[in-house]
């Protein structure tokens, strides 16, 4: 069989297949990283969202959902859940205890325990112990007390009393610390770090009338940082104790008086308890279940636990009708962030797919000025018996492992960009090292005396060559030296602090498959000429 | 030239081998058609050596074409005949044999290919033949290729989809089919350099690379068997398309102005080199527009304005 040696031999000896495998890897390539960064920024949203909110959340706002631990054990007995916590939301004032700065931020009053069960919430925390320099701060400073960190942070003030503690999002506090590569942070002001300080909190809690109340102002003690990877949640939420939360935002358990009876001490009498509420409940899907069937399950929990409340005492504060409880999953729950997203990367994998016609293209090109030159060697071919078939097979196959060499480069390509591609990024924001710049004017120099040599000899490729090589490398030392850094994935535009960097090899291998198919397809057209070739015609001329 | 070189037909020839009556071949130039050939006949013995002579237009390339399955007569053109079968009427895949097992092609210009060496343009015949098997192998690997990726990318499929993607049916199928395209790709590459390895052992060890070797070695290119043709000389390279047209081992050679392009030391080795083959029993049949090179055939066919017009022995 002579084609693949053939293939093999135009392969090696020229250099256009070279720049058509480089062509077809430069567009997989591009595809892949441009995909790959895509699908990563949707795989971070969606896992994100279901890291802070579990598989379905149930949200009811003020009043909120009266009798929740009971909502809560009818959940938890249904075999689809594995946990529920009850959350209360509300937005509110964070006094820093520094700058004088006061910032708005989304405050949760949390049960850390059962929080966790339901989102991991242990592992988001940021401190485990104090850093070596933390340390060393505070031995400096005769002695200043090293906080130590729970697992399991106390939130609520125990029956003992002192302040409630407060775990803020990590960006909060951008004065202490800075971020480094592999996400962890590194503590540049130990006087500032926020587990050494106090802050306030303010709250404004909302009548069950619907009117605004008088604001509850409290210190808190930062017990620990939590960093969830959001960059919108990190900046601006603060995790409070449940009971606390409850408490300042008038939401705990009340008697309700009638203002009309006054019992025998002459006090309003008591004629009931308004419970306690939470604006949300986060539930956690049990192994193998899916939100959909969870969200389903916890539809039939809410109305069980309706009709049971409804069944025990006529007097009591009733849940809200389930027609008003928002009982959705993650996914429907971030439908707004997520739809444009996805509508977004499918729109950029058909714009891409473009890339494929470009693949196709150039293979086509290339491979008709191929058969153009090798009309002789087609004619001899034929000349010694290669059936019309075998002609086409030698094309064919040269246009077979130009694509999947491509390919392959091009994945490799895209991967070894997509697994770095936050160092890329970071080095992108730091001025050039100097080194970059003086080689590429050296290199540019060196160009431009190869240029002149080339010249006075009178090669006029050589020439044009260097000086093109000169310019260019002298282009690209200028960028470089006026190259003084810029962020292109800004973190408040893009919610997450760094760039997603896995690659989507269920799109990579799409596009290989495209390249190779487009390849192939590009390459058909030359061979099909090739094999229509007349041998006659073919060896007619020299 | 040297009249020992001329062997009679009557000493050499005996059946004729090629037979080819009435031939004619109309080419159009633009709209204007232009009989070439107009009823030629010929015959050529086996063992013998003939010469057609003509001017430059005279139809002579063309009746070598004709003859040596390169191109076909016009309809209702003639009939051709190689040792009893019907040449004019063969099919493509016939002809195509024809033209690989039964006729070996000498061109002026040696019509080398460049990017082989010397030992593998001489084999070139040898790895041509097209055989069913040639064809389904490939896209029997492209198969089993495909087959695999298909289960791997079922299998395994679900693993690598984003989390953002829902691992439906359709989109495990569409990547079990992705994965099966990467696979046939990756079959059909595998195989190729499986054939290439395999190719280059029977071009360095196989009983037809010995042959090939042998007559390169007998043509004085021993020495040059791993050169490209770009390396060699006017007479090495029309000496090695002349190893190449005898690598099948044909029934006849057809030579088209072998001398042409050479100068006259050099074309009188070719014409030697070949006259040694005749004196072996190969039949050859020569065009050529040059007397004294018409001299070496037993028999010489003068054609003109694409009519055989005299035949002399």
């Amino acid at each position: 069989m002579y084609q693949p040696l053939l293939a093999n031999r135009y392969l090696g000896s020229r250099i256009i297949p070279l720049i058509a495998v480089a062509a077809v890897a430069l567009c997989v390539g591009l595809v892949i990283i441009v995909v790959s960064v895509m699908s990563g920024f949707l795989d971070m949203l969606l896992n994100s969202g279901r890291t802070l909110m579990g598989d379905v959340i149930i949200r009811y706002a003020d009043p909120g959902i009266p009798h929740y631990d009971r909502l809560i054990e009818e959940i938890e007995s249904r075999p689809e859940a594995l946990a529920a916590t009850p959350v209360v939301e509300s937005f509110g004032l964070l006094k820093l205890p520094y700058g004088n700065r006061t910032e708005g931020v989304q405050v949760w009053g949390i049960d850390p325990a059962s929080f966790d069960q339901v989102v991991d919430f242990k592992d988001s925390l940021v401190w485990s112990e104090a850093p070596p320099e933390v340390q060393t701060f505070a031995a400096e400073m005769n002695g200043l007390e090293i906080p130590t960190f729970d697992e399991s942070p106390r939130l609520d003030p125990g029956p003992e009393g002192g302040d409630p503690g407060v775990i803020l999002g990590v960006e909060i506090d951008s004065a202490a610390k800075v971020r480094r590569m592999d996400g962890s942070y590194e503590v540049k002001a130990p006087a500032f770090w926020m587990p050494f300080r106090d802050v306030e909190i303010t709250l404004i809690p909302i009548s069950t009338s619907g009117a605004l109340e008088k604001p509850d102002n409290r210190r808190f003690d930062v017990v620990n940082e939590f960093q969830s990877g959001v960059y919108q949640i990190d900046s601006r939420r603060a995790m409070i104790g449940l009971e606390t939360g409850q408490r300042m935002l008038g939401l705990e358990e009340a008697p309700i008086y009638d203002n009309r009876l006054l019992d025998e001490t002459g006090e309003l009498e008591r004629i009931g308890t308004y419970p306690a509420r939470v604006q949300m409940i986060l539930v956690r899907a049990a192994d193998g279940v899916s939100p959909e069937a969870l969200r389903d399950a916890v539809d039939l929990a809410y109305a069980a636990f309706a009709a049971k409340i409804d069944d025990e005492d006529a007097m009591t504060i009733r849940p809200p009708d389930e027609a008003f409880v928002g009982i959705r999953t993650w996914r429907e729950q971030l439908r707004d962030l997520i739809g444009p997203v996805e509508k977004e990367r499918e729109l950029m994998r058909i714009l891409f797919s473009i890339v494929y016609l470009v693949c196709a293209g150039l293979v086509l090109s290339i491979f008709w000025s191929i058969v153009h030159e090798k009309t002789r060697d087609i004619g001899i071919l034929r000349a010694i018996g290669a059936s019309r078939p075998g002609v086409l097979g030698v094309f064919l196959a040269y246009g077979l492992v130009i694509g999947l060499v491509g390919a392959f480069l091009g994945a490799l390509l895209g991967w070894s960009v997509v697994v770095n591609i936050n160092a890329i990024h970071e080095a992108m924001g730091e001025p050039a090292p100097s080194w970059t710049w003086i080689t590429a004017f050296a290199l540019a120099t060196v160009m431009f005396g190869i240029a002149i040599h080339a010249s006075l000899q009178g090669g006029m490729l050589r020439t044009l060559l260097s000086i093109v090589a000169a310019l260019l490398l002298a282009g690209v030392g200028t960028a470089l030296l006026l190259h003084r850094g810029f962020l292109m994935w800004d973190p408040a535009v893009y919610y997450f602090n760094s760039i997603p960097n896995e690659v989507d090899w269920s799109s990579g291998i799409l596009t290989m498959a495209g390249a190779i198919v487009f390849s192939v397809l590009g390459a058909a057209i030359p061979a099909a000429r090739a094999a229509d070739t007349d041998p006659v015609k073919a060896l007619r001329y020299e | 030239m040297n009249a020992s070189h001329k062997r009679t037909s009557s000493e050499t020839a005996s059946e004729p081998v090629l037979v080819a009556s009435g031939l004619r071949k109309t080419y159009r130039m633009g709209r204007v058609p232009v009989q070439v050939l107009k009823d030629a006949s010929i015959e050529v013995r086996s063992g013998e050596w003939v010469a057609i002579l003509g001017a430059s237009g005279s139809g002579k390339s063309t009746l070598l074409h004709l003859l040596g399955g390169l191109d076909r007569p016009d309809r209702d053109g003639g009939m051709i005949r190689f040792e009893g079968r019907r040449v004019s009427e063969f099919g493509g895949a016939a002809l195509n044999t024809y033209r690989n097992r039964s006729v070996g092609f000498v061109f002026q210009f040696y019509h080398l290919l460049p990017e082989l060496s010397v030992l593998e343009n001489a084999m070139l015949p040898c790895l041509v033949p097209n055989r069913w098997i040639s064809a389904t192998l490939p896209l029997l690997a492209a198969l089993i290729g495909g087959g695999v990726g298909a289960v791997v990318g079922s299998t395994f499929g679900v693993d690598i989809l984003p989390t953002a993607d829902a691992p439906t049916p359709s989109k495990i199928a569409l990547l079990a089919l992705t994965c099966g395209v990467l696979g046939a790709a990756i079959g059909v590459v595998l195989f190729q350099i499986g054939q290439v390895l395999a190719e280059r052992t029977r071009l360095r060890h196989g009983p037809q690379a010995a042959t090939s070797r042998s007559t390169l070695e007998e043509f004085g290119l021993g020495h040059r068997l791993r050169h490209r043709p770009s390396q060699l000389s006017g007479g090495e390279r029309q000496r090695t398309a002349i190893a190449r047209a005898l690598a099948s081992e044909p029934g006849i050679l057809m030579a088209d102005e072998p001398t042409g392009n050479l100068d006259a030391t050099t074309g009188r080795e070719i014409l030697d080199l070949l006259k040694k083959r005749h004196d072996d029993g190969l039949t050859i049949v020569m065009v050529t527009h040059d007397a004294t090179v018409a001299e070496y055939a037993d028999r010489v066919v003068r054609l003109e304005d694409g009519r055989v017009v005299e035949t002399t022995a």
